[in-house]
């Protein structure tokens, strides 16, 4: 029943008939999810609350493991490996495959330390080199201008939207494949908001960008695909354009038209 | 009367009597602060810190021992009790969470938080003060220990309970380890809690005199030999008061005087901290 377009460039991520069912749960939260994911672009996941958007992403760097009693199924190939490998390596898959939370989450440390601190745990000591990729990272997240003379303040001292770009650079400055976006903006105000959709899309010339939107206008501004999800199911994927425009499925045209939701 | 006015009435008396029942139990406790001041201040002078006990009626005596005493005991306690507290609070929180073994080991701190010190004193006189034959400051600072490591448990676990969730999912998000995680960011956002649960657990020790009595005992000269009794503040203000003698019960007030602003102070110094930690 679900429609899913065949994907003709290179994927990052290759979902397979994906279970996910929480500790307790009786039944599983989703459901035979098959989905492939582009590489370089921009695909967005949108749905009601509680359709398993969230849990799918949570489950691209196996952020479930962190709870105890939770349960993969399926295949998510990565790499050329499956991920959902109980001897995956998830230190490793997870300077891979980043991720960005809906609120911003400065650490208490100064804002260098913020940025620095993916590249230490990697074992990079070497003054310069920190330096540099601080510069970098925070140059490429369009907040170097605004902090470049204050790198040794609390980070916590940022606006809610600088936090969150700084999240960004922290994220994007260990060179990930995959870049994991939890409703990213919705703690943010417009213009903070804008600025970060204007980040997206300049990422994902470097790398491959998932990001959960309970926002349909933003799925439509950001994206270059859009998977539509309900109660657990994946029900259509396709080009954002052609899904919002013709979608195929009339549980999509229902929601995107608002009858529910 | 109406049912109004009589609202208004009842209301007053009720606001009056709960006013004077909070100046009544304040008043307590600057009633024994100004008598500490006031007999503490007039015993106070230099030779206090320059001279260790004498028998009664030298004119050359003072509490250097019993201060530097209290001090290695509460010094030595606190080297124990504190990684203790801090790791078990770290276990409770970051380990534990709400598994059965957690809670019972919550449960078991909060039956010790109020277990009488005396008790403690006697445990350790039994297990380390009767085997080594004779009592001895390690024996003190440990009963000290006992009492502290409670108090640092809890705080610690509630401090960084308070670190919300998303900050260590967002640390692991970037690849880091466990105790990565632990050390660099939950330690980080709590320190200032854990910081106050110390000083609170200090001061909570720094007046214990029970738990010192069967251990550390007490010893009218200066000494640092852990292995020997060893004088601190609290007996030797029991003894110094319980005396008949006038220069000594002089003695005693200035103990008493002393260790109440030791501790006030770390008190004070402590919720500072804390109210520092929120206001950022």
């Amino acid at each position: 029943m679900a429609s899913i377009i065949d994907i003709k460039e290179e994927c990052a991520l290759q979902v397979r008939n994906f279970d996910f069912t929480y500790k307790g749960a009786p039944a599983p939260s989703l459901k035979k999810v098959t989905m492939p994911i582009a590489k370089n672009s921009v695909t967005a996941l949108i749905g009601p609350s509680g359709c398993g958007k969230t849990t799918l992403l949570r489950s691209f760097n196996r952020m479930h493991d962190l709870y105890p009693g939770n349960k993969y199924e399926g295949e998510i190939e990565f790499e050329g490996r499956n991920i959902l490998d109980p001897k995956e390596d998830l230190i490793h898959l997870r300077t891979k495959i980043g991720m960005i939370f809906q609120k911003p989450t400065a650490f208490p440390m100064s804002i260098f330390d913020n940025v620095a601190y993916g590249m230490r745990l990697q074992g990079i000591k070497n003054k310069t080199e920190l330096n540099d990729r601080v510069e970098k990272a925070l140059q490429d997240a369009a907040l170097w201008k605004e902090v470049s003379d204050r790198l040794k303040n609390d980070a916590n001292g940022l606006s809610g939207g600088q936090q969150q770009r700084l999240c960004i650079a922290r994220a994007i400055a260990v060179e990930p494949e995959v870049l994991l976006f939890d409703e990213p903006t919705s703690a943010l105000d417009p213009i903070s908001t804008q600025g970060i959709e204007k980040l997206v899309i300049e990422l994902k010339e470097r790398v491959s960008i998932i990001i959960v939107t309970h926002n349909m206008q933003q799925a439509a501004r950001v994206s270059d695909y859009t998977g539509f999800m309900y109660l657990g199911d994946l029900i259509e994927l396709g080009h954002t354009e052609e899904l919002f425009v013709t979608p195929k499925e009339k549980l999509t045209q229902e929601y995107i038209t608002g009858k529910f939701g | 009367m109406t049912a109004t006015q009589k609202r208004i009435i009842i209301n007053k008396l009720a606001l009056a009597f709960s006013t004077l029942s909070a100046v009544i139990a304040l008043a307590f406790l600057f009633w024994i602060l100004g008598v500490l001041v006031m007999k503490g201040v007039d015993a106070l002078s230099w030779n206090i810190f320059i001279f260790e006990g004498s028998p009664p009626g030298y004119a050359e005596s003072g509490l250097k021992h019993a201060l530097v005493g209290q001090l290695i005991l509460v010094g030595l306690a606190t080297l124990i009790g504190v990684p203790l507290g801090i790791m078990a609070g770290t276990y409770l929180s970051e380990y534990g969470k709400n598994s059965k073994l957690a809670h019972t080991i919550r449960d078991i701190s909060d039956i010790m938080m109020s277990a009488p010190s005396i008790v403690i004193g006697a445990f350790v006189y039994a297990v380390i003060v009767m085997p080594m034959g004779h009592f001895s400051a390690w024996a003190g600072a440990i009963a000290l220990a006992i009492i502290m490591i409670p108090v640092i448990l809890r705080t610690t676990d509630d401090m960084l309970q308070l670190v919300p969730g998303t900050l260590r999912e967002a640390a692991f998000a970037l690849g880091a380890p466990k105790y990565k995680v632990i050390i660099d960011i939950v330690y980080r956002g709590a320190k200032a809690g854990i910081l106050t649960g110390v000083l609170l657990g200090i001061a909570r020790v720094g007046g214990e005199t029970a738990p010192l009595l069967f251990t550390s005992f007490n010893d009218n000269f200066f000494t640092t030999d852990l292995n020997e009794a060893m004088p601190s503040l609290t007996v030797t203000m029991f003894n110094y008061a319980i005396s008949p003698y006038d220069d000594w019960q002089q003695l005693g007030w200035a103990a008493a005087f002393i260790l109440s602003m030791f501790i006030l102070g770390l008190n004070i110094v402590g919720r500072l901290i804390l109210l520092a930690g929120k206001r950022k």
